[in-house]
């Protein structure tokens, strides 16, 4: 991974590349077009279809596969590598459904696309077809066999993105090839069709459902209308989708996608959304950004009481309670609020994180943590602390995921909360599952195993040595013993004295050096030196990612120290992620408040007063997908949401112009957005939405990381506070972030209580679960992907304040009876 | 004398009722023979083959509104089409229509008036037809309207010169004033026809006839084309009715008066009796009227007046001064 | 074509001949001669007579022109683009649309509006469709790329109606189910000419 650049020439021009790059991408990089079928920009090449073949410095190599070297001399056609491309597509085409007129992908297939454009206006080849029934993988997911020319991107990106692994190619029971087909055709067009004829794709799991996120991430990569989405199959035609780039607005990822709007039928023409698209070589969606489109407002309407009404409990309250489900636009007006009627600030979701920003920026001296999640992709070591990587943030589990499979990479994850999934991304996964408060031991293992010691503090190093000591363990190794035996020959019946060499085992003592935090953590001390001995083999950077679980911990001071100093004695890229949506950009801008005071507005939260877009509350404010705005993600970078939907009502920004501090328009706030805190004077307007051909990112722009004055970086003592006894942990669904996730009607996710299997069995069907400070009745949910015997409930639903329930942590000792 | 009044008062009401009632029939038969000329079928769907558009038409005009313009002089818009109507009927107090007949042991002449002057009051009271549309157009405060009744006084005045020339020549020969005099000048049979002594005549009689009658090729007056209605252009309901009744009462007055003048009048014609022969003469000039209308195209103005002063003034003069000549001989 | 043909603009021009009405006169005299000439020929007559001609012709010889619409109509092309119909498959009475929106798509004037929906037997369903013929330009283009030859133009040009929406209902614009076996084909845009067999490449079968 150096960045050493160097020069190939393709098709005569001259290209300027990475060293390592894919010839492919840096045609692509470059705006040549070389086609290619299976090869996905994130993901390790599958040459599957073989139509990138190009010929470099002579040799037939696949562009997808194949590194440019300094001074190569790559030509994208020849007459040779036309035939191989024109009959590779012949052979797609081969009982290639003649139905374009009615699937979904019509228009903007890439079987139709690539036939046109290699011109292929006759069939050579023929082969018996064999029956593909299409089935229904999941809620969301439909495959149709028959339409797939097994590309395998959905394998692919299932694997090496997702992580989820959840699909393979499987058998399709076609007839054999014929062979004389393999001298008379062109060789990479029998090899492929050789394979193709042999595979369809099926669940990995050997049921007929995938059991997986439900992320649809493969129906987005599928070129062919073989894979699409249960809902959309056949709703509309792509080209009357009006495609309206935007942000996804449930999580801190801030995924880029597009909505697509058509009106809603012929008798009703209100615009609504049908699907969502994005950007998959650059930009992965998780089920939340792709299913959970539909929680537009409609009940809105333009009332100038009302409007009067809301200025009046604005002016009189104590306290606006919101949370981040908001854009840094609004944040900036409850802001201006603050300041100007001296109303608290309340936000359960962000404070805690406000909170242990700003300890960890006077520990640090800069305001943000240094790197950002986008930098990482191309580190070799992943470490996660204090994340529910599967449910807190997909885009944070994708980079776990794809650290392993692309980069060869290793990772250490810590939780208190087991997860079968994170130990399948890759061989040199490693996960601990601790108990809940000790977050601060794992990170002292980190630096430990991590740190340059010099640059530790002399109390922390001591805190390292008193960890270790002196154990011995049982080992078996294999000897080799010599063994004189006697041999009797067959034929001549003489007896003969052979000496053999012969393994054995034996069992022996030997002294290690035990680390008592690997055991603390759940850690096995006497496999752990090697085991990390092999994830170190060719490691050169390192990743740590920092979850909501440490914002809301009861020595989050210690834990930001913690950090600080692992940032400044390691080689870490230390990024946080952002507890909900839009928290960054809220804990930048607003000034929060602990408590409650007075009466209160809710804003998208229940209150004596609510403002909310879920239709439900006293005044209506647009849902994220109506309105313009800004939002910050966990990249540190602010990116633009575009309205999709028609909006009738009045905005935030209508209510602050009845106080008389309102704007001409919402997104005339964002270039007020404090530059004190890193923001830039960018109008709204200018605010590019978009990716390049080179797979930068270009939305937006990235906050700048000021520095701030340093106090230093104080470690307290580590106590004991590890809970034990039932533990619920405040946690949602895969799919399910807010309440507006919980309107969409494709995201299934309920709010229950999800347990691990066992767990679930002990705890039947329906229970009560008691807080310190109250109770919850839920229904109880598998999650097979859960081990242990903590239990995770949902804080999706604003109006059961489960927040208030949890306090200020993740973790609460609880009481679980069955009703 | 009082029987006089009542025969004349009785004669007078017929002729008005018979004639404009021929009038309305006029339309129908005009638009039939334009129709069949033209290969079409024609109005065919009020009563048998469209007989009975007559009466449609009259309702629909009868209970039109009756439309004067705001900046009209209404007293002469109001009054302009009756003098049309009037004169035209007025006219044809001095044309003898049949022979005489003898109803209920009465003789009967079918003349209004029998005065010495009778054709001289004829062509006056075309001539004085002429305000009809001249005020018509006056009256209304229409560009089309005032053009329509220039071209009106232009067309009128110009070919009563015509006529009256083109009749100069016949009258020399009768020697009277009176119609019933050219009827019996010509009882001989067609020999006797004046047409054969003067055909000249006959035929710038004929042309005139149909510039004062505004029939095509002559139908400047109210040409659509470039004037929309001329001098009717505001007209509606009855009061346009009028001038409709008025062109179409002209129209009958000149085959009459051409029949008489120059084809016999009502002698009986060998074993026609004289009644029908004159009726059958009038259609034919009714007829050739719509017939002309059918095949030929209309003048331009400017030939309009080039071809009554510089052609027909002329051959009309050259005409009386022949006749002159051989009358002398 | 040649390059010369493409050169030459004056497209139209070619086939018109000029009539030969000799010239106008200048002079007086000039103009004399002809009104004598043509008052001796009798010109003016010969109108009459071409229009009494056309009388008798008309009213003896049977050739008025005059159709009696509406009581009688005259056959239209067969290519003729009126309101549009919608055909069914003869076999089984189904409608032949499947749905691929290519129509509302080419659609000039944006009139097409369709809904299509995941039907039970996992097929793509029209359940709605409607052309806005207050905006249809009868240009044709829709029956032209129909794949399927569902969306055709019928012959229906009378078009008077109180709701315009009258003739755009589906299930107004499909043939119905009793004339079913009168279904023509309709031969105008988008139908196969009769070489289109020829045209077809042959695809191998493996059967
Ligand atoms: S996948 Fe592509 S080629 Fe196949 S039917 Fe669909 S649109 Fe046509
Ligand atoms: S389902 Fe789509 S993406 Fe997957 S192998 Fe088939 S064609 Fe490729
Ligand atoms: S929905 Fe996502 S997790 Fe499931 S199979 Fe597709 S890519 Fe894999
Ligand atoms: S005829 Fe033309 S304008 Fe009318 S619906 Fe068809 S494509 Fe549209
Ligand atoms: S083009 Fe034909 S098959 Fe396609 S939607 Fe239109 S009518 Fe239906
Ligand atoms: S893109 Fe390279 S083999 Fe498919």
């Amino acid at each position: 991974m150096s960045d050493n650049l160097i020069t190939v020439t393709i098709d005569g021009i001259e290209c300027k590349a990475k060293e390592g790059e894919y010839i492919l991408n840096v045609a692509r990089a470059n705006d040549i077009f070389i086609p290619a079928i299976c090869y996905l920009t994130r993901c390790s090449p599958t040459l599957a279809c073989r139509i990138c073949l190009v010929e470099a410095d002579g040799k037939r190599v696949y562009s997808c596969n194949a590194k440019a070297k300094d001074g190569m001399d790559i030509v994208t056609q020849t007459e040779e590598i036309l035939e191989e491309r024109r009959a590779i597509m012949e052979v797609y085409d081969v009982n290639h459904p003649l139905q374009c007129g009615v699937c979904d992908q019509h228009g903007e297939c890439e079987l139709q696309n690539y036939t046109l454009e290699l011109k292929v206006d006759s069939q050579h080849y023929a082969i018996a077809d064999t029956k593909r029934e299409h089935v229904n993988w999941s809620t969301v997911l439909h495959y149709d066999a028959a339409l797939c020319i097994v590309c395998e991107r959905c394998v692919t990106v299932c694997k090496d993105m997702i992580g989820d692994a959840a699909i393979k190619t499987g058998p399709r029971g076609g007839d054999k090839l014929d062979k004389e087909l393999k001298d008379s055709m062109p060789k990479d067009a029998y090899a492929m069709w050789n394979k193709l004829q042999k595979s369809i794709i099926v669940p990995s799991n050997g049921t007929e459902h995938t059991n997986c996120s439900d992320c649809g991430e493969c129906t987005a990569v599928c070129p062919v209308g073989a894979l699409t989405e249960r809902d959309f199959i056949y709703k509309a035609n792509p080209w009357d989708l009006r495609e309206v780039p935007s942000t996804c607005a449930h999580c801190s990822s801030a995924c880029h996608l597009y909505y697509e709007t058509r009106a809603e039928s012929i008798d009703n023409p209100t615009e609504k959304i049908f699907r969502v698209k994005n950007e998959w070589n650059y930009q992965t969606l998780c089920g939340a950004g792709r299913f959970g489109y539909d929680y537009e407002n409609t009940t809105a309407k333009k009332d100038p009481q009302a409007l009067a009404k809301v200025a009046e409990a604005i002016k009189s309250a104590g306290t606006i309670k919101f949370n981040s489900m908001i854009t840094n636009e609004e944040a900036l007006m409850l802001q201006t609020l603050k300041e100007k009627f001296g109303v608290k600030l309340v936000n359960n979701e962000v404070k805690p994180f406000a909170n242990f920003l700003s300890h960890y920026s006077k520990a640090a001296g800069q305001m943000l943590y240094k790197d950002s999640f986008a930098d990482m992709s191309e580190c070799d070591f992943i470490v996660s602390v204090g994340a529910k990587l599967r449910n807190d943030n997909p885009a944070a589990r994708y980079l776990f995921n794809n650290i392993q499979k692309m980069n060869k990479g290793a990772g250490m994850y810590f939780h208190p909360v087991g997860d079968t999934l994170i130990p399948t991304f890759g061989k040199s996964v490693q996960t601990f599952e601790h108990k809940p408060g000790d977050e601060e031991s794992a990170l002292l293992l980190i630096l430990d195993l991590f740190a340059n010691k010099d640059k530790l503090p002399d109390d922390v190093k001591a805190k390292l040595d008193a960890s270790k000591e002196k154990r011995t363990k049982t080992v078996t190794e294999k000897v080799m013993e010599e063994v004189t035996e006697t041999v009797v020959d067959k034929e001549t019946g003489e007896e003969k004295e052979v000496t053999k060499k012969v393994p054995k085992n034996v069992k022996k003592e030997v002294e290690y050096e035990a680390n008592s935090l690997v055991e603390k953590l759940g850690g096995n001390p006497e496999t752990f030196e090697d085991d990390f001995a092999k994830m170190m083999k060719k490691k050169e950077s390192f990743a740590l990612v920092v979850g909501e679980d440490f914002y809301f911990h009861p020595k989050a001071k210690n834990l930001a120290n913690l950090i600080a100093l692992i940032e400044e004695s390691t080689e870490f890229k230390v990024a946080f992620i952002p507890p909900k949506s839009n928290a960054l950009g809220v804990a930048l801008i607003c000034d929060l408040d602990e408590e409650c005071e007075g009466s209160t507005v809710g804003y998208n939260e229940p209150a004596d007063f609510t403002i909310s877009a879920l239709g439900n509350g006293d005044f209506d404010i647009p849902a994220m997908n109506q309105q313009e705005g800004t939002t910050t993600n966990m990249n540190k970078r602010l990116v633009p949401l575009n309205a999709a939907l028609d909006y009738n009502g009045y905005e935030l920004n209508d209510i602050m112009n009845a106080l008389g501090l309102g704007k001409n328009l919402t997104v005339d706030w964002t270039e007020s957005l404090p530059v004190e805190k890193g923001f830039q004077l960018a109008k709204f307007d200018d605010l590019p939405n978009g990716f390049r051909n080179d797979k930068t990112e270009n939305r937006g722009y990235v906050l700048a990381n000021l520095s701030v004055e340093k106090t230093g970086i104080e470690i307290e003592d580590i106590e004991d506070i590890a809970l034990d006894g039932d533990i619920a942990y405040r946690c949602n669904p895969q799919r399910q972030f807010n309440d507006f996730t919980n309107k969409a009607h494709q995201i299934f996710e309920k709010f229950a209580l999800y347990a691990s299997k066992e767990r679930a069995e002990q705890l039947g069907d329906f229970v009560k679960v008691e807080f310190e400070n109250g109770a919850l009745e839920l229904s109880v949910e598998v999650d097979e992907r859960i081990t242990g015997d903590i239990v995770e409930i949902p804080d999706f639903k604003s109006d059961l304040d489960v927040y208030g329930l949890f306090g200020k942590d993740r973790y609460a000792k609880v009481t679980i009876t069955k009703v | 004398m009082d029987g006089y009044i009542i025969a004349t008062v009785i004669k007078a009401i017929l002729i008005l009722a018979v004639i404009s009632a021929l009038a309305g029939f006029g339309t129908y038969i005009e638009r039939k023979i334009l129709a069949f000329m033209q290969r079409r079928l024609g109005p065919m769907h009020v009563g048998p083959f469209g007989v009975l558009q007559i009466a449609a038409d009259g309702i629909k005009l009868f209970t039109k509104e009756d439309f004067i313009p705001s900046g009209a002089n209404k007293i002469i818009f109001m009054v302009a089409p009756i003098i049309t109507a009037a004169t035209a009927f007025i006219a044809l107090a001095a044309v003898p229509l049949l022979p005489e007949f003898t109803l209920f042991g009465v003789t009967v002449r079918p003349i209004v008036s029998d005065m010495n002057i009778g054709i001289l009051f004829v062509i006056a009271m075309m001539g004085v037809g002429l305000y009809g549309p001249l005020l018509a157009g006056m009256a209304q405060e229409n560009k089309w309207g005032i053009i329509g009744s220039a071209r009106t006084a232009i067309q009128f005045l110009s070919y009563e010169v015509v006529t009256g020339l083109s009749l100069l020549a016949p009258i020399m020969m009768v020697g009277s004033l009176s119609l019933i005099d050219f009827n019996t000048y010509q009882a001989g049979g067609i020999a006797h026809w004046i047409v054969w002594t003067q055909p000249v005549a006959f035929v710038l009689f004929l042309i005139s006839g149909f510039a004062e009658t505004n029939r095509t090729p002559f139908d400047l007056l109210e040409n659509e084309a470039e004037v929309i209605s001329g001098y009717a252009t505001e007209y509606s309901g009855m009061r346009w009715g009028m001038f409709f009744i008025g062109e179409y009462a002209n129209m009958i007055t000149i085959g009459f008066l051409a029949s008489l003048v120059f084809l016999g009048g009502f002698n009986p014609l060998w074993i026609i009796p004289g009644g029908l022969a004159i009726i059958l003469k009038v259609a034919f000039f009714f007829f050739l009227m719509l017939w002309v209308r059918a095949a030929w195209p209309h003048i331009r103005p400017d030939q309009l007046m080039w071809l009554c002063w510089k052609v027909l003034m002329p051959l009309a003069v050259i005409n009386i001064l022949i006749t002159g000549l051989v009358m002398m001989a | 074509m040649s390059l010369d043909n493409l050169k030459n603009r004056n497209v139209g021009v070619q086939n018109y001949k000029m009539l030969d009405l000799g010239h106008t006169p200048e002079t007086g005299w000039g103009k004399f001669k002809q009104v004598l000439k043509r008052s001796v020929k009798l010109e003016l007559f010969v109108g009459l007579k071409v229009t009494m001609r056309e009388m008798f012709k008309a009213l003896f010889m049977g050739e008025m022109h005059t159709v009696k619409y509406p009581f009688e109509k005259l056959p239209i092309s067969p290519r003729y683009r009126a309101i549009h119909e919608m055909k069914r498959l003869l076999e089984s009475g189904h409608y032949r649309c499947i749905g691929c929106g290519l129509c509302e798509k080419i659609c000039i004037s944006n009139c097409i509006k369709m809904d299509t929906r995941y039907d039970e037997n996992q097929r793509k369903e029209v359940s709605d469709y409607t052309i806005n013929f207050g905006r249809c330009i009868f240009c044709g283009y829709c029956a032209e790329v129909c794949p399927e030859l569902a969306i055709v133009h019928g012959g229906r040009y009378e078009t008077a109606s109180e709701q315009r929406a009258s003739y755009s209902n589906f299930e107004d614009m499909l043939t119905p189910m009793d004339q079913l076996v009168n279904q023509k084909e309709y031969p105008g845009f988008g139908a196969p000419t009769p070489v289109a067999d020829k045209n077809i490449k042959k695809t191998p079968l493996a059967y």
